[in-house]
C-alpha cells in the first residue's frame, strides 16, 4: 500500500505537540514526521528528537583554514620575495596575529554562512509542501500515512484541535 | 486646612493612576501580543506605505547622491587629488575621518544585535534590524571614504593579497594591510549576521506578497525558507555563533583604525589607550546614531509605535549614559597622561585645542559628547521622550565628528616641525562628505521600503516567552528560556 503525505494545521504549540504525540501512538515515525512554524519552537516542545546540524563543525573548519591562510600570508608570503630592510626579522609574531586573528574569523563567518545553505539546501526554488498561512503563525505538521488510513489519521488530528487535515501539495514558494 | 488636605488627596490620587499606569506591564512590547498576522501585517503595511513627503526627500538624496558623491568623485578622479585640501602638512583630511566616523556608527548594529542577543536583553528584539542595518550602510560609506582616499582608485587591488608579476606580496606588517583586512572582515561578517535573521521574514514577505516584482525579489532572497525544524536549528546555530564571533571582530575594526595612528610616534596619536578610547567613540556615536534612526522610523513610519516604545528608548538611553561613562574616562585618561608628560609637541598641540583656531570643536566636543549626556541622560523622562534622546544621540554624532577631525587633520597640523604648521582647508572634500551622508540615508530610505526593519519573528518569540505570573495580590512579569 502506498503512503501519502497529509498536512494539519494547529493554532498553538500545545495541540501541535499533542498531534505528534499521537502520530507517533499511531504508528507514524519522526523521520514521517515534519513541523513547520513561523517561530523557533524547541524539539523538546514537540517531543521530537534534537534536530542535527553540521553547521558547528563546519564553523571550525572555516576557523582552522583561515588560520593557515593567516599564517600563509604572514610566514609563507615574506619569504617568497624576501626584502630585508635594515637587518629586521621579515616575519614577526605580533603583528602577524592580527592578520591570523582576521583570516580566522573572516573564514569562520563564512564557512557558518556556508553551513546554513547546505544544511538547509539553500536556496531552494522547487515547488515544496507548504502552507503560507505558517509565517501568520499557524503551525503544520506534514507526515506520511497508509493512503487507505487516511481517514482514520484526519479524525484523530481533528479531535486533537487540528484546524484543517488534509494530502499536501507541493506548491511554488 | 480643607482646602490642603484636598489638594494632597487629590495629588495622591494622581500619582496612585501615574503608579498605576507606570505598572501597566502592557506599556512593555512583549506584554502586549498581538497575533502573528496581525504584525506582519503591519509591518508589511509600513513598507509599502509611502507618502509625497518620502518621495520628495528620496528626490533630494538622489539629486545630492547624483552631485555631491558620484559627479564629484568622477571630477575628483579626472582631475586628481589637487582638487581636494589635502597637503603638507595634512595628508589625512576629511576622507579618513569620514572612515573613522562612519565605521564608529558601524559599531552600533554589532553591539546591539550581537552583545544583548548573547545577554539575552529583550529589549533589542524590535530594532535590531535597524541597527545591523546602519552596519552595512556606514561600512560601505567608510570603504567609500578610504577609496577617495585613495586618489587613483583603480589601483586598489594592490592592496589585495596576492602577488605581483615579482611575486612581491603586499606587506601584512602595515597598519593599513591590517585595516584592509579588518573591515573585508566586518563587512562581510555584519552582512551575513544582517542576513540570516532576515531570511525568515523575507519568506513572511514572500507570502504575503500577490505578485510583481517584489514577489520576485522576497522569492530570491528567501532562498525557498519554510520555517522547518531543521532549517531553524541551522539558522539558530548560525545566528549563536555570529553573535559571539562578531563581537571581537567588531572590537577589533576599530582599535585597528587606532591603530593607523598610535603606531606613529606623533604628538596627539601615540597612545597605548588609543584602541579602547576609539572602541569607545564608535559606541558613543553609534548609540546615538541608533536613537535618531529609531526616532526617525517611529514618527514616520506607520506602526512602529506598536513596536518602538518608550521603554526601548529608555533602555537606548541607559546605555548611552553607560558608554558616555566609559568615553569619558578613556578621554580623560588620554588626555591626562599626554598633558602630564611634558612633551614639548604635545604641550603645543593640547595648547592649540584648547586656544587654537579649532578650540571650537574642542569644546563642542566637550560639551556634546561628556556633559550633555552625562547630565541629562540620568532623568527618566528625557530618556523616554524620543526627540530628546534623538536630540541627545544627533549631538553626540557632531562631537563625535569633530573629535575625528581634531585627531585626523587637526593633529598632522601640529608636528614636530612648526615651520610646516598650516591650518587644513577642506574643498571638494566636504561635496563628497554631503554625498556619503546623503548615499547612506538613502540606502536607508529605500530599505525601509524593501525590507522588514523589525524582526516580526523575533518579537513574537519574545512575546511567547514572555508571561505575567500572579504572586501574591498582583502580577508580576515573567520570562522563559525557550532556547
Amino acid at each position: 500500500m502506498s503512503d501519502t503525505t497529509l498536512l494539519a494545521v494547529f493554532e498553538d504549540i500545545d495541540p501541535a505537540a499533542n498531534a505528534v504525540e499521537k502520530l507517533h501512538e499511531m504508528g507514524v515515525t519522526d523521520e514521517d514526521i515534519n513541523v513547520i512554524s513561523g517561530v523557533p519552537i524547541t524539539h523538546k516542545m514537540l517531543g521530537r528528537p534534537h534536530p542535527h546540524t553540521n553547521v558547528s563543525r563546519l564553523s571550525l573548519m572555516g576557523a582552522a583554514a583561515g588560520f593557515c591562510f593567516g599564517v600563509f600570508l604572514n610566514y609563507g608570503t615574506p619569504y617568497l620575495y624576501s626584502v630585508y630592510v635594515g637587518g629586521q626579522f621579515i616575519t614577526p609574531i605580533p603583528p602577524g596575529m592580527i592578520v591570523m586573528f582576521e583570516m580566522t574569523m573572516l573564514f569562520a563567518m563564512l564557512a557558518t554562512f556556508l553551513g546554513v545553505f547546505l544544511d538547509s539546501y539553500f536556496p531552494n526554488y522547487r515547488p515544496m509542501e507548504y502552507v503560507a498561512e505558517v509565517s501568520d503563525g499557524k503551525i503544520a505538521v506534514f507526515f506520511k500515512c497508509p493512503e487507505d488510513e487516511q481517514k482514520k489519521f484526519v479524525d484523530a488530528l481533528g479531535t486533537l484541535g487540528a484546524e484543517s487535515v488534509k494530502p499536501a501539495e507541493a506548491q511554488q514558494l | 486646612m480643607a482646602v490642603t488636605s484636598k489638594y494632597f488627596s487629590g495629588s495622591e490620587k494622581a500619582h496612585a493612576d501615574q503608579h498605576e499606569e507606570e505598572d501597566d506591564p502592557r506599556q512593555y512590547l512583549m506584554y502586549d501580543p498581538k497575533p502573528r498576522g496581525e504584525m506582519n501585517a503591519m509591518v508589511m503595511e509600513s513598507m509599502y506605505t509611502t507618502s509625497w513627503k518620502f518621495w520628495l526627500v528620496m528626490g533630494i538624496l538622489t539629486f545630492l547622491v547624483i552631485t555631491c558623491f558620484i559627479y564629484a568623485w568622477g571630477y575628483m578622479i579626472a582631475e586628481g587629488l589637487w582638487v581636494a585640501g589635502v597637503m603638507r602638512p595634512s595628508y589625512w583630511g576629511i576622507f579618513l575621518v569620514n572612515t573613522v566616523f562612519w565605521i564608529g556608527i558601524s559599531h552600533a548594529g554589532t553591539f546591539i544585535s550581537a552583545i544583548l542577543r548573547v545577554f539575552k536583553a529583550e529589549f533589542r528584539r524590535p530594532f535590531t534590524r535597524a541597527a545591523e542595518l546602519m552596519t552595512t550602510f556606514g561600512l560601505i560609506q567608510a570603504g567609500a571614504s578610504i577609496f577617495m582616499h585613495l586618489g587613483r582608485v583603480w589601483l586598489l587591488y594592490w592592496l589585495l593579497p596576492f602577488p605581483n608579476a615579482r611575486q612581491l606580496w603586499p606587506n601584512f606588517h602595515s597598519p593599513l594591510m591590517w585595516d584592509l583586512l579588518a573591515i573585508i572582515t566586518y563587512i562581510l561578517g555584519s552582512t551575513m549576521y544582517l542576513f540570516l535573521p532576515l531570511i525568515p521574514d523575507l519568506a513572511m514577505a514572500r507570502d504575503r506578497t500577490e505578485g510583481g516584482w517584489r514577489k520576485i525579489f522576497y522569492r530570491v532572497l528567501a532562498l525557498g525558507f519554510r520555517g522547518t525544524e531543521g532549517e531553524w536549528r541551522h539558522l539558530q546555530t548560525a545566528m549563536n555563533f555570529f553573535a559571539f564571533a562578531i563581537i571581537p571582530v567588531m572590537f577589533s575594526v576599530h582599535t585597528i583604525v587606532s591603530w593607523d595612528f598610535a603606531m606613529a610616534m606623533r604628538p596627539g596619536w601615540s597612545s597605548t589607550v588609543f584602541g579602547p578610547y576609539f572602541v569607545l567613540g564608535a559606541l558613543h556615536s553609534g548609540m546615538g546614531a541608533v536613537a535618531v534612526v529609531l526616532f526617525v522610523m517611529r514618527y514616520t513610519m506607520k506602526h512602529m509605535d506598536y513596536f518602538l516604545r518608550k521603554e526601548h528608548f529608555d533602555a537606548l538611553g541607559k546605555l548611552m549614559l553607560i558608554v558616555t561613562f566609559a568615553y569619558t574616562y578613556f578621554f580623560f585618561n588620554d588626555y591626562l597622561v599626554q598633558w602630564y608628560g611634558g612633551d614639548k609637541w604635545t604641550d603645543a598641540l593640547l595648547h592649540w585645542l584648547e586656544e587654537g583656531p579649532m578650540a571650537w570643536m574642542f569644546y563642542q566636543l566637550l560639551l556634546f559628547n561628556l556633559a550633555i549626556p552625562a547630565l541629562t541622560l540620568w532623568n527618566k523622562r528625557i530618556r523616554q521622550t524620543p526627540w530628546l534622546l534623538a536630540l541627545i544621540g544627533l549631538l553626540i554624532n557632531v562631537g563625535m565628528y569633530w573629535e575625528r577631525y581634531l585627531i585626523v587633520p587637526v593633529m598632522l597640523t601640529i608636528n614636530r616641525m612648526p615651520f610646516t604648521w598650516k591650518l587644513y582647508e577642506p574643498r571638494i572634500e566636504i561635496f563628497l562628505t554631503i554625498g556619503t551622508f546623503s548615499l547612506f540615508l538613502l540606502f536607508y530610505m529605500i530599505a525601509s521600503r524593501l525590507i522588514p526593519l523589525v524582526p516580526v519573528w523575533e518579537v513574537q518569540e519574545g512575546q511567547m516567552t514572555h508571561t505575567l505570573r500572579k504572586v501574591g495580590k498582583t502580577h508580576v512579569p515573567t520570562v522563559s528560556e525557550f532556547e
